[in-house]
């Protein structure tokens, strides 16, 4: 019976205009995600590589490593373009300094506001906005349509069991379903390479895994609406409900726990923090003001005295570099203890919502999460003190921003040699690897899942009790 | 036909219904302790008006709702006890028979032909039941939702042909057709008790009732009024005996009366 019934759904939803309209409007949306996540990641690329080139070319126009600007940028991923996350959002560029803080700055929106205002259509949006909608349009009426139509009675009126009356129900259009968005899918991840992204393994299995969890995604919300349709008389009434469900799941709920654990979790805004910081540093600089001017050379040779005051000053500022890094680090703790206990806190409450969910799953897999930042922070910092050391080396210094003395001396009149941009350390991005994303987003995968069982469970459960007439 | 049905069947009875009660949660009295047994080879008419309780009967037999008390029973399997056992046995048909819009004739009985537990037909067998029901063989690869009525009854009766189910519901199966689709069904009706199936059919139609049943109930609020066998109603005036129970129908009866005229 219940293959009997898989097939029947199966064959019903293929041969339904409903169908053929829908699976339309997805492969074409899903096609042209991937598609435009291509485009996006070969224009940015590209663009990386011209700044990476600019980078370079200004150091060989230079003579003096002292001369040299030096900034690094988050090289774009592929997934990142699929599953834009927060990639957008986040500063790209970092203005190097050998110590001090760093400061990324430069974001996409930046360079092109009008994705600020309507977004990118990534593979994100498209599961988990459009595809949820469309389980729901899909399925509203799977139980109650029947018996409005009057086919659930005709088939009661045999041998069949509620189970695998509504097993066969369910796992026939959950697979028809499937098997119609991977469809799609695969013609999405082919032709990524013919577009010429080419995806590590690394990245296959990350996007596969975020492929799957888009299917749970959807899954989940189609055991939902056959759920509600075995819950309600009519279709109309079961569209409804499916509807409010899917709008707080998606759109009120996400928003809504950033508000409340905002309420609940005080964090002192960063303008304070910054202030508070400056305050220190004048009143530091401040402080050092009388040392500076009663600095006393040794010997009269121009030259020599300069030397002494740039080291004097040097040592000054170091010191007080020190207090403000001691300084800095314990706000900077406390704020940022504070804040991850917010973020921590809105993620958790937006965990009810399985489209917040499969948002997190699916960026943290794409290494496009709220991660990301610390992640191009952290491998930048770690660059910082390569390049400081490669600064040292070449200049004898290691420059902070900001006070910075340079003396051009014009004795030897022999050609100046200019720099060799190779010789300046690479910045290298370290991406998640699969097995450290699979592994941050387990909680959510594990969530989706759970999702999914509660809710077929559900359906299942609800078409037991269901009255047939 | 007449001398055929004359002689009381001392087989056991394939439809059972003892002392069924439905009363609805919002307290209306649908049955009240109804009797009846249906035997192989008979047609039992459940003749009466909107509400009489045909449908609440039917959907009992069927397990769709649960008697407040007493038994249904299928082929001596209580309804109730073992739905899925009893339901082996007996074919449905209702008032308007739905199936699936965006099937075809073909694919809609095949479905529901394996739904009754029939795998081994084949398309040769699904075209000779509906050109007997008289369906035309252009709509065989049609899809439903170009189906007038008449031909879903068609496709409904096929399906419980195919069934070979010994037992039959049919809930006001020709109400809706036109006189001679009408005729054509309650035709194929009589062929199938001339087979030996045992059939429960409900109707409002005094003179579908009385032309092919072999016992006729009257049924009115629930309580079964009156029952007669096909002999007891030769002399009888069913209309008089009709309407003298229920006086509260008389709209149905001239309704129906219209009806016969016009065939
Ligand atoms: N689900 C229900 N809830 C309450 N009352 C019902 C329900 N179904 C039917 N009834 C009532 O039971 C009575 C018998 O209904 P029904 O069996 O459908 O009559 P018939 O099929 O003979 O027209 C009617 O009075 C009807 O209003
Ligand atoms: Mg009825």
């Amino acid at each position: 019976m219940f293959k009997l019934i898989f097939i029947k759904e199966l064959k019903e939803i293929i041969q339904s205009s409903r169908f053929t309209i829908s699976f339309a409007v997805c492969s074409v949306l899903i096609i042209l995600s991937f598609f435009m996540g291509a485009q996006n990641y070969l224009a940015s690329q590209a663009q990386y590589e011209a700044a990476v080139q600019e980078n370079r070319k200004q150091i060989a126009a230079n003579t003096e490593w002292i001369m040299v600007n030096h900034s690094i940028m988050l090289p774009p991923q592929p997934l990142m373009a699929l599953v834009n996350g927060i990639s957008n959002d986040i500063g790209r560029n970092i203005e190097m300094s050998g110590r001090g803080e760093l400061r990324a700055d430069n974001t996409r929106f930046n360079d092109e506001p009008i994705f600020a205002v309507f977004r990118f259509m990534d593979l994100e949006f498209i599961f988990g906005i459009v595809l949820s909608l469309f389980a729901i349009i899909f399925a509203y009426d799977a139980i109650n349509g029947e018996k409005v139509g009057g086919t659930l009675k005709l088939c009661f009126a045999n041998s069949v069991s509620r189970a695998s009356f509504i097993g066969g129900k369910l796992a026939g259009s959950f697979v028809g379903l499937s098997i119609a968005l991977l469809i799609p899918m695969l013609i999405g991840c082919t032709l990524l390479p013919v577009l010429g992204v080419q995806l590590t393994s690394d990245e296959w299995i990350r996007l596969g895994i975020i492929l799957a969890s888009g299917l749970a995604y959807f899954g989940l919300f189609l055991a939902l609406a056959i759920g509600i349709s075995a819950m309600t008389n009519r279709p109309s009434n079961s569209f409804l409900i499916g509807l409010v469900f899917w709008i707080f799941a998606v759109l009120i709920v996400p928003r809504a726990s950033v508000l409340i654990s905002g309420r609940m979790i005080d964090v002192p805004n960063v303008d304070d923090i910054t202030s508070q910081k400056n305050r220190y540093r004048t009143q530091l600089f401040e402080e050092d003001r009388p040392k500076m001017s009663s600095f006393k050379p040794e010997g009269t040779d121009p030259q020599n005295v300069m030397q002494q005051f740039s080291s004097y000053m040097r040592e000054l500022s170091s010191k007080r570099q020190e207090k403000i890094d001691a300084f800095t680090e314990r706000i900077n703790e406390d704020y940022e203890n504070k804040r991850r206990e917010q973020e921590k806190l809105a993620l958790n409450l937006s965990r009810v919502s399985p489209a917040s969910v499969f948002t997190l799953a699916s960026t943290e897999l794409a290494g496009t999460s709220l991660k990301l930042q610390n992640r191009f922070m952290d491998s930048a910092t770690d660059y910082q003190n390569v390049y400081g050391n490669f600064m040292q080396e070449k200049t004898g210094e290691n420059q902070g921003g900001g006070f910075r003395m340079i003396m051009i001396t014009t004795d030897d009149q022999e050609e100046p040699e200019y720099l060799d941009p190779n010789e300046m350390p690479r910045f290298e991005y370290k991406p998640v690897s699969a097995s450290m994303a699979t592994a941050s987003s387990m909680t959510d995968l594990g969530l989706l899942i759970l999702f999914n069982l509660l809710f077929f469970g559900g359906a299942f459960a609800a078409f037991l009790k269901y009255d047939l007439r | 036909m007449d001398d055929q049905h004359n002689e009381t069947i001392k087989q056991a009875p394939l439809l059972e219904a003892r002392n069924l009660t439905k009363v609805y949660e919002d307290g209306v009295k649908a049955l009240d302790n109804l009797q009846l047994k249906v035997h192989p080879g008979e047609i039992f008419a459940m003749l009466g008006g909107n509400g009489a309780g045909k449908t609440t009967t039917i959907n009992i037999f069927l397990d769709f709702i649960q008697p407040t008390s007493g038994n249904a029973f299928i082929n001596g399997v209580d309804v109730n006890k073992d739905p899925l056992e009893a339901k082996k046995n007996v074919a449905f048909v209702s008032e308007n028979v739905q199936l699936y819009p965006n099937f075809t004739a073909i694919q809609n009985v095949d479905f529901f032909v394996r739904l009754g537990g029939k795998s081994n037909y084949k398309r040769n067998d699904y075209e000779a039941a509906l050109l007997r029901v008289g369906l035309q063989r252009e709509a065989f690869d049609k899809k439903l939702k170009d189906f007038s009525k008449g031909m879903r009854q068609k496709c409904g009766i096929a399906i419980a042909i195919l069934k070979d189910a010994p037992a039959i519901l049919l809930d006001e199966p020709t109400s809706g057709l036109d006189p001679k689709a009408g005729k054509e069904f309650t035709r194929l009706v009589g062929e199938l008790r001339d087979e030996g199936k045992a059939i429960l059919m409900s109707t409002h139609d005094i003179f579908r009732a009385k032309e092919i049943a072999d016992h006729v109930g009257i049924l009115n609020a629930g309580v079964l009024v009156a029952q007669k066998t096909y002999n007891e109603l030769k002399g009888v005036n069913l209309e008089n005996l009709y309407v003298e129970y229920m006086a509260g129908y008389m709209e149905e009866a001239t309704g129906s009366l219209i009806n016969s005229l016009a065939e």
